[in-house]
This record gives structure tokens, C-alpha cells and sequence, in this order.
């Protein structure tokens, strides 16, 4: 290997803490009190259950079951009355549909079984999202099954039927439109056309009323439309394309997870990250928590949130020097080598780069844009003519709405697909102003914060039930279909609107007439509207190509500015999640459980604190079962939060908090909070800002548990599981520079380790099929959307905090985040550590998937005593778990730590039954039914997705045709946006996967201990800062 | 006894009495077989046999109605008969809705047939009401004998109780006989409870043996019994609408799939829904056993009235009892054996057919499954996937695998178990 790097887990692991080295060796890190138990004659003696009662209930017991087990079960199976052409028992069938919640967009293929719809992969012919998805739109699946969501519409809290529902709301409308009154729609941004023209349409049809439709976005992107507003006079987004950007510098921006489109813009920037395209990208980040896009960084500087501004200025100037333009006044910043590579970098590739601004601050925004315009990115990478209209709300509306609330002017708001109570900030008391007006609705699917002040609830469909169409950029068209009957009394908002407006048609119609009249004009390839319609619904989208307009770019130095900030000691930034995002789906608990990428805590929101200055404030910084989070008291914005948890978070900015927005909502069946809720704290004044420094703290000295995967699963200290060098070593280098093969010390002399093996060869090649992977450290973001893939191909239970923080989660996969320093830094004789500390405040980040290997030579396989883990002879580890008898063998043997174990009955056991889903009927709906419901006492693991091969296989076989390289995809594999893993037949000489396997950068983790797995990861390259190409 | 031989008699008289019968009408019999077919081919879709209305009216009589010659003429061409004004013909078409015959392919000989088919098909409909009866009569009758055996079995335990105690009886008798002879004392009779205490005493390695025979007589009834827990060979369920396999698969020759549509491509094999049913159903309103009250149970699913021919919004399914169950945890799929490996169903269903109710025919465990896994050979022949299999094997390892010539399942790793536990 090139580079002599330490990877370390966690603070605790780097610093060699004497509890981290007490338990690393230790599997189960949880306290087992037998000893104190058995010990206790007093509890034993005093215990009513003696011996022979225990083997009377035994015997009861053993024979109540045999009794139980003898009963014939009568099952029932009801066929259709009248069965439709495409419903076939036992046969899937994929509808092509789009997910857009006004914060994620993503066209999508449902899968759907027995007419449920299970599985939502990415629909890989879109050419906006390219088969993509994300954690939080593949998990949008479960939500349909959602135990609380409205089964009838409501007035006043209690359920009516639609005519009467209808009839009440339809007399508010004509009370206030007699009188001329003023009716508010207040929505997130809507790229529905059809959507946008009936709102319309119905604001037209009451000219004597006053009738306005305003916008707002629960998270803020207003700064960024109103710059280029001012710089091209257009109020809009424009598109970007990464794909061709050899030069990314991001100032704050956490574009992989929180930008508009970002689905898409994942896939773009994977492409710039494969080295076998002869270049990759270089990407600098600028910014004060660490983002999942930072961790992907090249180049990261952390700073604080109001010196991004500074950056973008001294940027700017660096760059008009260069390129003889004017430059603006400009603060000085102490990262100006930083600013001056990124500048250097940036001219290199002039028209070939992008920068990005995150703070939702127009004078940041400006300078972005500025910066673009300078290097010429418009035109080449990005793209302000095709614009984006996922997010349209500019803040000073929705500040107007709520004063004219307050002054009691609106008679009607009707409210969709927004949470206003829960996520405006506190300084607009949108509560009170709600109060005040005159007839409220909200359209919504299930109970929020806002729902429990409005008169009116409008028991809305779940998209997978809805009719839609979005145009997400300009000139691209897409449809949303109902991929399921809707399962309550529910009512789309278009359906109700068309009612209320006393026109005689549903929304479906009126969205074919609307594509009729203008999408279905804009094309020739299709004579007839019907064969038009039904390839769009097919194929789930429809591109037409626009005209470019001139731009008419308005900005010059003069224009720009960087705001004038108190310095304070803590500045704190709001972010997404990439789990929870802005807390539409917080009610998911797949979501909730998903491991964030960075700090793998999971079922929480916290203040992050860089790890230097938790311990000067005397914070705890390492985080598990025993060791429990510290609390604080913090005001921010004047919002007091009690009693919330600080972790360390390495790569925060020393000086910087930062919280997550979207928690602080109750999940699944229990009225019980997960987390805090931050939104009241943002403020409102000069639009949503994303960070402030007005914040003030002190700790409560009282801690709290919290839940991290983080030092479970601990590397043993093995320096072969990840291999990473940098693009110059890889350019000109040999293999073995960065990817040298194993060694093993033979009396002999050393011997490449592919000639050495105790055990004889599995017949597993060339013969029939050989199924592997391969897995690209380089395009792996860590965004985690394999694994919620994962959990719903998979039926994987979900265990809850508790058991979480007891390392029980049962994830078959998992995204393994290494932090790494150069070791080369600290002196041998350094025993200060002092050193490392500066590492700790930068680290650079390592995702790496792990599951199951399904090692040739397993040695799980080899301890079961009842061989329930057996080899196929295509390669794969089968796990039987009707067979498994339990003993752990298998897990305790795996040295990849991949096996989970089922502790409990998760389907039934009442501990379970607030957040996991499968406990009730309505959540088993989104089951497998193709994978088997694990039992408590089991094993189970990866199957590399069996399910799926073999039904790729029979369809070759009824076919009379060999399996295509591609045709097969494991849930992880079809869900990756950076197309990190390839799935495919290693006995296929001219598979994909075949042809990473014998790569330059292939190699096996852990390979040394002869486990010939199957599963391959390419080294990572990266385009570090040393060697810039 | 006596009872018994007396009530066994009445089949078999009643067996003479239908000889007697066949013998007699044999000469008809080859006419009437003709016929039925005929009858099938040509005109059930749309008339019946009998007295109900179809498409067209029910024909019992019409061989009396009509002059044979008038009836040869409508059946070949109706159309041209009408046209020729021909009365008869034109009061017809006029009664059934001007509902035109289509002219059948047929000639004089068959129509006679046909005819005679019909004619038999409405005398015979009370002949065989007796039939059934008769046949009932004999189930009872072997149940009675069935009955018996554990009578005899018990009689024969009795009798030997008897004669044990007899024989204890004489040999205490002889013994009390033969110690006076010798002048000893008369010995004390001992109970039958210490006599066997006795015996015990004196015969242990007999007692241990059978004491061995007991105990691996009951283990092997327990292990039996637990071997076949969850094993439902010749589970046959009521069913809620009494459908015959043997009259639609067996006598009427329909294609298992032509109901069990999916078999051939989806994992399960699929119950027919309701409106398959009516594909027949529509015309057929009256079933050879149970009259129109069964096939009514269709009509009620579909809220169909048979004498309008139309359909009502008060649908209601079908509840059919499942009689396969494979557990959970295994996953079998149908199109796999059906598309794939050319499997007859009646490998695995058993003789079909012939179920009148149907039946579980094979146990369904997983021995049985794997037993065929090892001796079924893989249909590989023109299946381009398998062709690629087999290009893919090296030298070394064909010869290997193709030692005797065929491939199982099982060498294709078909016994796994991720094959089917997943």
C-alpha cells in the first residue's frame, strides 16, 4: 500500500481509551449478570419456582406444543371473483411511477405482489435520476402500511363520510366567496403541471374571491432562486451537470443528500469518481459539520458556517485576479492556501467545473453564481435555462401569509404536503395566526402537528394510491400511477378540488386532458394520443427538447458583498439527515434505524461538537451501552432545548454545533418523540438562514442513552480491510504500489497466498454458475440506500433503540465509516497524542459496505454443528433457518462480524410493537412474500439476494436462454445511485463483475486468512491535495 | 350372520339385473357412445339434453316432435329451410328470438345417433338415480364388515382368556391328582396374580426380551407419529362447492391448465376464478350429479342469473378450502416443474382425474422432494440456458459430471438448500 494510514472506528478506538481496549476483543459488549444472579442465595432461595416445578411446566409445556403442532391447519385460499389479465397469484408485476415529496425527487419502478406494492427500485431508463434512489425514497414504501394514517376524512377530530365532509367545507368556500373573501392554498413547491393548472384554474373560477397559492419548502432554498433572480431575472433553480465537472468545489453545500434533485446528482458525480475513465473529479469542500458529501471529499476544510461567505468572496478575488476582472472587498480568512489550490484547480478546468454555495444567504448565493459565471460553467456544466422546480419557495411569502393570518383577513387555508406548525419557525407563531383564521384544511395522510389545529382533515391518498405528474426540470415530464387501490376512505387533493369546483370528472381524466392538450402536442413520434399516453405511463417519463434563451447575466463585483457577521465563540448549523431529511418521513422507522453515515448513532438527533472541545467542556466522547451521552441546556434563536445530547463528532469545526431538523415526531404506533425538533429555532428574519450564531449553552450534568453501531463490528486491528491510494500512485503506478498481494511466510520464503491452501479447491468455477460482487470504494458514497433496499427486499425486522444500543440491530448489510489520519504525521516518539488531535479535527472517510462474503473457503460453514450454513455450488453461503438450532457458532467464527442473530420474536413480542412494522396486518402487507419471516433463535445473514437469482435464472430457463451479466441485481446493487456495486456470474467470461474481480484495484478484505471470498472491493483513489492533476 | 350374507346379496342381484339389461340394449349401446360424442362435438354448447333452455331449447322430445326427414334438413342447413318458407321451420326461428342455427357438419347415420342419445339420455335419467342408491347401499355394508373384524379380534382374546383359565383349571386338577398319587400334600391354588409372578420369577430372560419388543414397538409407534406430524397425505377437505376433477379432467378431458392457468409461468398454480368457470358455465347449468345446485354456487359468486344471462354487482368469491400446504419456509414454485422440467401434475397430484373430492396424493415432505430431485433427470435438450451450462464445463469436469450419461436435478445442485429455503 502507498499510504501508512491508521483506521480507526471512533475516538475511542484512535486513542486506545482503556474501556475501548477492555472491550474490543469482546463480541457482546452488554453486562451479563449471571454472576450476581447465581450468586444471591437470598434471590434464589426466595424464588416460588423450584426444581420440580420447572420440570412439571417443561414437561406441560413440551407436550402442549407437540399437541398444538398435531393440528391440521385449515387454510383458506380465495380466488378473484372475476380475475383482471396482469393479476396473477405468485407473479410480480413493476409499475413505472415518480416519488417527489417537495424535498426528494426520484422517478422510481414499483414492484408490486398479489397487488401490494413491496419493493421500489430506481427506474433505470430515467435520464434524470438514472436508476437511482435514496435511503429515504426507497423506504417511502413502508409508509403506505402505516398503522396511524387516516382511514376517513375528519372534521373537528372525529370521522365523516366524504358527501358530508364535502358538503360542510364546500358552504365555507361559498360563505367566504360571496363575500369576496380571501382564500390561502399554502403548499411545498409543486412541479406538478396538471397540479399547478387546477390550482389555477380554481383560483380563475371565483374571480370575486381573492384567491393565492403560496409556496414554501420545509427546508430553505429561497436565497439561491432569488440570486440568480437578480443575476439572469429569472426566480428558479438551475440544473447542474457533475458528470462533466473535473473540478468540484462546494462551500457548504451537502449536494449528495440535501440539493434539489440530488438523487440525480449522485449519479453524476459517481461518474466523475471512476478511475478507469482515464480522469476523476477533484473536490474540495468547505464547510463546519461534516456532510455526507464532505466525508467524499478530497479536499475538506472545515470552517465556520458564517465564514463561507469569506471563502466564496477571497474565491472569487482569487479567481478575478487570474482572469483580470475586478475583484470585491473580501475578509481575510485563514484558509487562503486552501482557497488558492481550489482557484488553481478551478482555472484548470474552466467550463469543466462547479461551485456550490449551501447557506441559504443571498449574498453567498450571489457569489456562487458569480463564480460560475466567471469560469464559464454556464452553458457546459450547468444549466440555467433547464431549470429545477423541486424547490420554489421564496421565504417572504410565506412571512406575508402569516401576517395577514394574524390580522385575521384569510377566511379559508387549505394547506397540502406542508407541516406548518411543526417546521416554521417560532418568531412567525404560525400556530396563533392559524387560529385566527376562518375555515382551516389541511390534506394530509396521516397526523401531524398541524393536523391537530385545523377543523378540516382531508384524508389524503399515499402517492403509491395517487394519480400525478411532476416536471422536476424543465422539459422533463413525468407520471405518477396507483400502483394500489387506495386502502382507506382517501381522497387525493386534485379529486377534492375537482369536487369542490362542482366539475364532473376525476383527476385521472384531467390529467390525461391536460397531457393531451400539451405534452402529447409536443412530440410526432406518436400519432395517437392512447399509444402516447400508455408509452409515458410505461416508460414513467417524457423528455422534449427546449429551446436554450441568450442569458442575460447582470452581476458585477459592485453587487457583491459578504455580511457582516459577530464573531461569537459557538456558531450552530441546521442540516438534513440523510436518514430523516427534513422530517416528512420521520414516522419511517426504517429510516429511523438507518445508521448515519457519519456518526452511525441511530433513533436520535444531537448537537455535534468537534471531540477537542467536548473535552475541554468535559463532554463525554466515546458513546455505547454503558457510556451514555451528556446532556445540555441550549438556547438557540431564544428557543430553550432541555436535556438534549452532545456527541463528539470528528470533523466538525472546532468552535461549530450542528443539529438535524426533521426529528421531534412521534413514530409508528406510540405518541412517544424520537429526538428534538429544531425547526422553531431557525429564524425567519432575513429569510431562513441555515445556521446563526445565537446560540448559548451549559451542561445539565445529567446523560442520556443513546444508540451508535459505531464501535460494534470492531476491525481487531486487521489493516486489510480497506485499501485506498491517490490518483498519481494509481496513474503511473504499479499495481503492486497500491494493491500488492498478500504474502505468506512459508519455509520456503514468502509465497503469493493464491498458491498456498489447506483445503481443496470448492468446485465452484467453471462450473455452472459463480455468483460475486464487486464493490467500488472510490464511487461509494455511504449513502446508505442499500441498506433500506436491503430491509425491504429482505423482510429485515426492526429492533429499536434499546436493542440497537445492545449491538442487535439486524441489518444484513451495513456501511462500515473508517476515519483515517496520516500516521506519518506523528513522530515515533510522540507519545502526546497531540498530534493526532489534529487528525481527529480532519479526518479523511472510508465507507465500505459490508455483508456477507460468501467465502469459498467459509468458516462459519465449518463450525455449524448441524450444518444449517452450508456452500452452494454457485458460490453462495447458504444460511437454512429452519435447520438452525442457534448456538452462534457461526457468528463467533465469521471474521467479517456479518451474521446477525434473532434474539427475539420481532413479529410478535410486544416490546416490538410500537415501531416495528410487521407486528400488525396492515405493515406485514409490505413483506416478501418470497423470503422467509425469521424465527427467534436463528441465524441469518446476507443471501446475496437468492430470492432474486433464482428467479432471474427460471426466467432464462422458461426463455430457453442464458442468464444475461446484468440481468441479475441484489436489492443493494439495484438500488446503489453511484452504481458501487456490480452483481453478476463470476463463471461468465465476459460479466462486468468478472471483469473487476481481476482488476488492477481488486481485492478481498481480510484475504490473508484464506476465506476466499466472494465478494471484491476495488481500492479507493482518491484525488488528494499532494497530487493534483 | 345371516343378516349379513342376506344384505350382500342385493348388489350383486342388482349386478345381474343391469347385465341382463346391457346384454339386451347392446346393439343400441354402440349407437348411444356415438352419440354422446357427437351430441358434445355438435350441439352441447348450445342446447342441452334435457329440458332446459341455452343458447338454444333443451331437445328432450324433439325426436317425437319432429319427422326425422324435417330434422334431417334443419340440422344440415336451417338457414335455407327458413328461406324456403318451410312453416315448421319459420314458427321455429321465430320462437327462440330469431336466434339462426348454424348448420352442422353431420350426416343422416349421426343425426340418428345423435338422436337415439338423446332419446336414452331422458329414459335413463331415473335408472340411474337407482344406480346411486345401490351403490350407497354397498359402502354401508363395508363398514359393517369392517366393524366385525375388531369384533372377531375381540371375541378371539376372549376365547383365549377362556381357554387359559381352562387349562390352569385341568392343570391344577392333574397336579392336585398326581400329589395324591404320590401321597404328597394337595398344593394351595394360587391367584392368577401370583401365578404370574410367578412365571415372571422363573422366565427373566423371556420377560427381558419381551420387555425389549415392547419398547421398540412403542418407540417406533412414537417416532411414526412424530414423523408424520404436519404430514397430511390424503387430506381431502369438504369443499364449498362440490366440484368433480373426474368429470371435468377425467370424463370431459379438460387441460389441468386450461383452469390452473398459471402453472406455466407463476409459482403458484392458481384457482380458477369464478368467470373461468362460466366460460362452460354460462351454457351448462345442469351437472350430471347434483343438478343445478352446485354450478348454482357460481352463479351466486357472480350474482349471475342463468335465466337472464346477466350479471349483478353482489359478487362474493369463492372460499376454497387449500388442500396443499407446504410450510412457510419453503418455496416451491409450479412454473419451474410445469415449463421448465416437464413435469406431469399427476407426478405430484396423483392420478387427478379420478378424485371426485380433491386430495392430497403424495406426503409432501422434504425426503419426497429430494428423493426426486436425485432420480430426475434435468430436461436439458433445446434449452439455450442449459446449453450454456454445459459450454461452460471443462474437460475434466464433464467427464465428471457426465459419467453415466445423465444429469440429475441434484448434480445441479437441485438438493441445496438455499433451492428452496430462502
Amino acid at each position: 500500500m502507498s499510504t501508512n494510514k491508521k483506521y480507526w472506528k471512533g475516538v475511542e478506538e484512535l486513542h486506545d481509551s482503556p474501556n475501548f481496549v477492555e472491550s474490543k476483543n469482546k463480541e457482546f459488549s452488554e453486562y451479563l449478570p449471571a454472576e450476581d444472579f447465581l450468586g444471591d442465595k437470598g434471590l434464589l432461595e426466595g424464588s416460588k419456582t423450584n426444581r420440580r416445578d420447572f420440570l412439571k411446566y417443561l414437561g406441560f409445556g413440551v407436550t402442549a406444543a407437540s399437541l398444538a403442532a398435531c393440528e391440521t391447519p385449515v387454510n383458506k385460499v380465495i380466488p378473484h371473483v372475476v380475475k383482471t389479465d396482469k393479476a396473477n397469484p405468485g407473479v410480480a408485476n413493476y409499475f413505472a411511477t415518480t416519488y417527489s415529496d417537495g424535498n426528494d425527487y426520484a422517478e422510481i419502478i414499483v414492484k408490486t405482489r398479489e397487488g401490494r406494492p413491496i419493493k421500489i427500485d430506481g427506474n433505470k431508463q430515467s435520464p434524470l435520476t438514472k436508476g437511482g434512489v435514496n435511503a429515504r425514497i426507497n423506504s417511502s414504501v413502508l409508509s403506505l402500511y402505516d398503522e396511524k394514517r387516516y382511514r376517513a376524512p375528519q372534521i373537528d377530530g372525529s370521522d365523516v363520510s366524504w358527501s358530508k365532509f364535502d358538503s360542510a367545507f364546500k358552504a365555507e368556500l361559498e360563505k367566504a366567496i360571496t363575500k369576496g373573501g380571501s382564500i390561502r392554498i399554502l403548499t411545498n413547491s409543486i412541479s406538478s403541471p396538471s397540479t399547478l393548472r387546477l390550482v389555477k384554474e380554481f383560483a380563475d373560477a371565483y374571480p370575486d374571491a381573492d384567491i393565492k397559492h403560496v409556496t414554501y419548502d420545509s427546508v430553505s432554498h429561497g436565497a439561491a432562486i432569488e440570486a440568480n433572480k437578480e443575476a439572469f431575472g429569472k426566480a428558479q433553480l438551475p440544473s447542474y451537470n457533475l458528470s462533466k465537472a473535473h473540478s468540484i468545489v462546494s462551500v457548504g453545500a451537502d449536494f449528495l443528500s440535501s440539493l434539489p434533485n440530488s438523487v440525480g446528482l449522485t449519479a453524476q458525480y459517481a461518474a466523475t469518481r471512476k478511475p478507469e475513465n482515464g480522469w476523476i473529479s477533484k473536490h474540495f469542500q468547505f464547510e463546519s459539520s461534516m456532510s455526507l458529501t464532505g466525508s467524499n471529499a478530497d479536499v475538506r476544510v472545515p470552517l465556520k458556517p458564517s465564514e463561507q461567505a469569506a471563502v466564496l468572496a477571497n474565491l472569487y478575488n482569487e479567481l478575478a485576479a487570474q482572469l483580470g476582472q475586478p475583484s470585491m472587498s473580501a475578509p481575510k480568512t485563514p484558509y487562503s492556501a486552501k482557497i488558492k489550490a481550489a482557484a488553481k484547480h478551478l482555472l484548470a478546468h474552466k467550463g469543466e467545473s462547479i461551485v456550490f454555495a449551501g447557506a441559504n444567504e443571498i449574498s453567498a448565493q450571489k457569489m456562487a453564481v458569480a463564480i460560475n459565471y466567471m469560469l464559464g460553467n454556464y452553458g457546459n456544466t450547468i444549466d440555467i435555462d433547464r431549470a429545477v422546480y423541486l424547490k420554489q419557495g421564496v421565504d417572504s411569502e410565506v412571512t406575508a401569509l402569516v401576517k395577514e393570518m394574524n390580522s385575521g383577513q384569510v377566511d379559508v387555508l387549505m394547506m397540502a404536503g406542508v407541516n406548518p406548525v411543526y417546521n416554521l419557525p417560532n418568531d412567525l407563531n404560525f400556530s396563533d395566526a392559524l387560529a385566527k383564521v376562518g375555515a382551516s384544511l389541511v390534506f394530509a395522510d396521516r397526523p401531524s402537528a398541524t393536523t391537530k389545529s385545523v377543523k378540516y382533515i382531508a384524508a389524503s391518498h399515499h402517492y403509491l394510491e395517487s394519480w400525478n405528474d411532476q416536471q422536476p426540470v424543465k422539459g422533463h415530464f413525468s407520471l405518477a400511477q396507483p400502483t394500489i387501490n387506495p386502502l382507506f376512505d382517501t381522497r387525493q387533493m386534485q379529486d377534492c378540488i375537482l369536487n369542490w369546483m362542482g366539475r364532473n370528472e376525476d383527476y385521472y381524466t384531467y390529467l390525461r386532458n391536460n397531457w393531451k392538450e400539451t405534452a402529447f402536442t409536443q412530440q410526432s413520434a406518436k400519432l395517437l394520443f392512447d399509444d402516447f399516453w400508455n408509452s409515458c405511463l410505461h416508460d414513467g417519463f417524457f423528455t422534449v427538447s427546449t429551446e436554450g434563451e441568450a442569458l442575460s447575466y447582470s452581476l458585477d463585483a459592485t453587487s457583491l458583498s459578504v455580511p457582516k457577521t459577530e464573531s461569537k465563540d459557538w456558531e450552530i448549523e441546521f442540516y438534513q439527515k440523510v436518514g430523516i431529511g427534513d422530517g416528512s418521513q420521520a414516522h419511517n422507522p426504517w429510516l429511523q434505524e438507518l445508521p448515519d453515515p457519519i456518526s452511525k448513532m441511530t433513533w436520535d438527533n444531537y448537537i455535534a461538537m468537534n471531540p477537542s472541545d467536548a473535552r475541554e467542556q468535559g463532554f463525554a466522547t466515546e458513546y455505547g451501552e454503558q457510556k451514555d451521552a451528556d446532556t445540555i441546556n441550549i438556547t438557540i434563536n431564544g428557543v430553550v432545548f432541555e436535556n438534549v445530547p452532545v456527541i463528539a463528532q470528528p470533523g466538525q469545526a472546532k468552535g461549530t454545533l450542528s443539529v438535524a431538523v426533521g426529528y421531534g415526531q412521534p413514530l409508528g404506533k406510540s405518541d412517544e418523540l424520537v429526538g428534538f425538533n429544531v425547526y422553531p429555532a431557525t429564524s425567519s428574519k432575513g429569510g431562513r438562514l441555515n445556521y446563526t450564531n445565537q446560540v448559548s449553552f451549559e451542561a445539565t450534568g445529567e446523560t442520556y442513552q443513546v444508540a451508535t453501531t459505531q464501535t460494534h463490528q470492531t476491525i481487531m486491528g486487521r489493516d486489510s480491510v480497506v485499501r485506498e491510494t491517490d490518483w498519481s500512485t494509481y496513474k503511473n503506478g504499479d499495481k503492486d504500489d497500491y494493491n500488492p498481494p498478500h504474502m505468506i511466510a512459508m519455509h520456503e520464503g514468502p509465497k503469493p497466498l493464491g498458491d498456498v491452501d489447506l483445503w481443496a479447491k470448492h468446485p465452484v468455477e467453471s462450473a455452472g454458475h459463480h455468483w460475486g460482487m464487486s464493490i467500488d470504494l472510490s464511487s461509494c458514497i455511504g449513502c446508505g440506500a442499500c441498506v433500506t433496499s436491503c430491509n425491504s427486499e429482505n423482510n429485515v425486522p426492526v429492533v429499536g433503540k434499546d436493542e440497537v444500543r445492545r449491538s442487535r440491530e439486524m441489518h444484513w448489510i451495513r456501511i462500515d465509516r473508517y476515519f483515517s489520519s496520516e500516521e506519518d504525521r506523528v513522530p515515533e516518539d510522540d507519545q502526546s497524542y497531540t498530534l493526532m488531535e489534529v487528525a481527529e479535527d480532519n479526518p479523511s472517510v472510508v465507507h465500505q459496505p459490508m455483508m456477507c462474503q460468501h467465502c469459498n473457503h467459509a468458516p462459519c460453514e465449518t463450525v455449524c454443528p448441524v450444518a444449517a450454513t452450508t456452500h452452494s455450488n454457485e458460490g453462495i453461503n447458504q444460511m437454512t433457518y429452519n435447520r438452525c438450532i442457534g448456538t452462534r457458532y457461526c457468528a463467533n467464527n465469521c471474521p467479517y462480524k456479518v451474521r446477525r442473530f434473532n434474539w427475539f420474536n420481532y413479529q410478535a413480542y410486544s416490546k416490538f410493537t410500537d415501531f416495528n412494522p410487521s407486528t400488525d396486518d396492515l405493515g406485514r402487507m409490505v413483506l416478501n412474500p418470497d423470503v422467509t419471516v425469521r424465527a427467534r433463535g436463528v441465524m441469518e445473514k446476507c443471501s446475496l439476494c437468492v430470492q432474486r437469482i433464482q428467479e432471474g435464472k427460471l426466467t432464462a430457463k422458461k426463455e430457453g436462454r442464458k442468464v444475461m451479466d446484468g440481468e441479475i441485481q441484489t436489492a443493494c446493487s439495484s438500488a446503489c445511485p453511484t452504481q458501487a456495486i456490480t452483481f453478476g456470474d463470476l463463471n461468465d467470461q465476459n460479466s462486468k463483475v468478472l471483469a473487476e474481480a481481476r482488476g488492477d484495484r481488486s481485492y478481498r478484505v481480510i484475504e490473508e486468512v484464506g476465506t476466499q471470498a466472494n465478494v471484491y472491493y476495488q481500492v479507493k483513489v482518491r484525488n488528494t491535495e499532494s497530487n493534483i492533476a | 350372520m345371516k343378516f349379513l350374507t342376506a344384505k350382500s346379496t342385493l348388489p350383486f342381484l342388482g349386478l345381474l339385473g343391469m347385465f341382463t339389461f346391457f346384454s339386451l340394449s347392446s346393439t343400441s349401446l354402440k349407437a348411444q357412445e356415438d352419440g354422446e360424442k357427437l351430441f358434445k362435438s355438435y350441439c352441447a354448447s348450445c342446447h342441452s339434453a334435457g329440458n332446459n333452455q341455452l343458447v338454444g331449447p333443451g331437445l328432450a322430445g324433439v325426436y317425437d316432435k319432429y319427422e326425422r326427414e324435417w330434422l334431417y334438413k334443419w340440422i344440415k342447413n336451417s338457414q335455407s329451410l327458413i328461406e324456403s318458407g318451410d312453416q315448421q321451420a319459420v314458427a321455429v326461428y321465430e320462437q327462440y328470438n330469431k336466434v339462426l342455427m348454424p348448420a352442422q357438419p353431420v350426416n343422416n347415420e349421426q343425426i340418428d345417433a345423435i338422436l337415439t342419445y338423446i332419446k336414452d339420455y331422458n329414459e335413463k335419467a331415473p335408472a340411474a338415480e337407482a344406480a346411486t342408491a345401490d351403490a350407497g347401499e354397498v359402502e354401508q355394508v363395508e363398514v359393517e364388515s369392517s366393524d366385525n373384524t375388531t369384533y372377531i379380534a375381540l371375541g378371539l382374546v376372549l376365547v383365549l382368556l377362556i381357554l387359559i383359565s381352562v387349562l390352569r383349571k385341568v392343570q391344577y386338577s392333574l397336579s392336585i391328582v398326581e400329589a395324591k398319587k404320590r401321597g404328597e400334600d394337595v398344593p394351595e391354588e394360587k391367584g392368577m396374580k401370583d401365578a404370574l409372578a410367578h412365571w415372571v420369577q422363573t422366565n427373566k430372560t423371556i420377560v427381558a426380551l419381551m420387555g425389549i419388543v415392547v419398547i421398540a414397538l412403542i418407540a417406533k409407534a412414537g417416532w411414526d407419529t412424530a414423523i408424520n406430524i404436519g404430514v397430511y397425505t390424503g387430506y381431502e377437505p369438504e369443499q364449498p362447492i362440490k366440484f368433480s376433477h373426474k368429470l371435468h379432467a377425467g370424463t370431459n378431458g379438460i387441460d389441468c391448465q386450461y383452469c390452473h392457468t398459471s402453472a406455466s409461468y407463476s409459482k403458484s398454480a392458481g384457482i380458477p376464478s369464478a368467470n373461468l368457470c362460466m366460460n362452460c358455465h354460462a351454457y351448462i347449468q345442469e351437472g350430471p350429479q347434483y343438478g343445478k345446485e352446485e354450478i348454482a354456487k357460481i352463479y351466486a359468486a357472480l350474482d349471475f342469473d342463468p335465466v337472464t344471462k346477466t350479471y349483478g354487482p353482489n359478487t362474493k368469491p369463492i372460499k376454497w378450502v387449500k388442500v396443499h400446504n407446504l410450510p412457510d419456509h419453503v418455496y416451491f414454485n409450479h412454473s419451474q416443474h410445469v415449463a421448465v422440467g416437464k413435469i406431469n401434475c399427476q407426478k405430484c397430484h396423483g392420478p387427478v382425474e379420478t378424485y371426485t373430492v380433491g386430495k392430497q396424493h403424495e406426503s409432501l415432505t422434504m425426503g419426497w422432494c429430494i428423493n426426486c430431485h436425485r432420480e430426475t433427470k434435468v430436461q436439458m435438450e433445446g434449452n439455450g440456458y442449459y446449453d450454456e451450462i454445459h459450454e461452460r464445463l471443462p474437460e475434466n469436469l464433464k467427464k465428471q459430471y457426465l459419467e453415466d450419461g445423465t444429469i440429475t436435478v441434484s448434480e445441479l445442485g437441485g438438493i441445496e438448500c438455499a433451492k428452496c429455503h430462502y
